[in-house]
């Protein structure tokens, strides 16, 4: 079940935790799936050289980015099982403790949904161009670089 | 020819969204080497192109009016 129209994984600053539980929610009308997975990227508040990061503020060439989401996306449905696939990355400024990115499956059975969620996270990290700026306690920042 | 440039995250905190009109450039080989002679700073980064919102990963030729993206690595998630 491929889905034709581009959609935005975008959202304006941090993803809430009750977003994330009403999009669960949405989904038990939908009986024909038996398993969800779901993958939440958080703000860690990290050590630098002794000092912490207080958030992270998120840039992106958006236009490329959600066309490569839309390519990713049919390649994943092509690959597993899914009934359904979600994903939303913040932009802008993000708190350390705060969600960043929601990556959710949804399958008959449990492993298209765990394996396509993994797969799908570390194709994000790889292959959109995002960059998030880590901003410290005392305003200095570095770029954050994907390991 | 000219063209648009624009840069991401760390590239663009020394080249900022402009047009330029440049001359003995034809493709993406060029470009990098009047860039890296341009911005110094970028010769020394891991980066990669965009044409049209195209990844490139091997020399390209450009035309008039074309937009090309300067990406460091992509940090993400």
């Amino acid at each position: 079940m491929s889905e034709k129209k581009i959609k935005n994984i975008f959202v304006n600053g941090a993803i809430s935790p009750s977003f994330i539980a009403e999009s669960i929610s949405r989904h038990a009308t939908k009986t024909a799936i038996g398993g969800h997975s779901i993958f939440m990227g958080q703000i860690r508040r990290d050590e630098v050289n002794g000092k912490f990061v207080a958030a992270i503020d998120y840039t992106a060439y958006e236009e490329l980015a959600l066309t490569k989401m839309n390519e990713i996306r049919e390649e994943i449905f092509m690959k597993y099982p899914l009934n359904c696939m979600h994903v939303y990355h913040s932009l802008g400024s993000i708190n350390a403790g705060e969600i960043c990115l929601f990556v959710f499956t949804s399958s008959a059975h449990r492993k298209p949904a765990i394996e396509a969620c993994n797969e799908l996270v570390e194709r994000i990290k790889a292959e959109l161009p995002i960059w998030g700026k880590e901003i410290f306690e005392d305003d200095t920042h570095q770029w954050k670089e994907n390991i | 020819m000219k063209l648009e440039i624009i840069s991401f995250g760390k590239i663009s905190e020394f080249i900022h969204h402009q047009q330029v009109e440049i001359s003995n450039v034809t493709n993406t080989d060029q470009l990098k080497s009047y860039l890296e002679t341009s911005f110094p700073e970028l010769a020394d980064m891991k980066y990669k192109l965009a044409v049209n919102q195209n990844i490139i990963q091997s020399n390209q030729s450009l035309k008039n009016q074309d937009v090309v993206a300067i990406m460091p690595p992509f940090s993400g998630g």
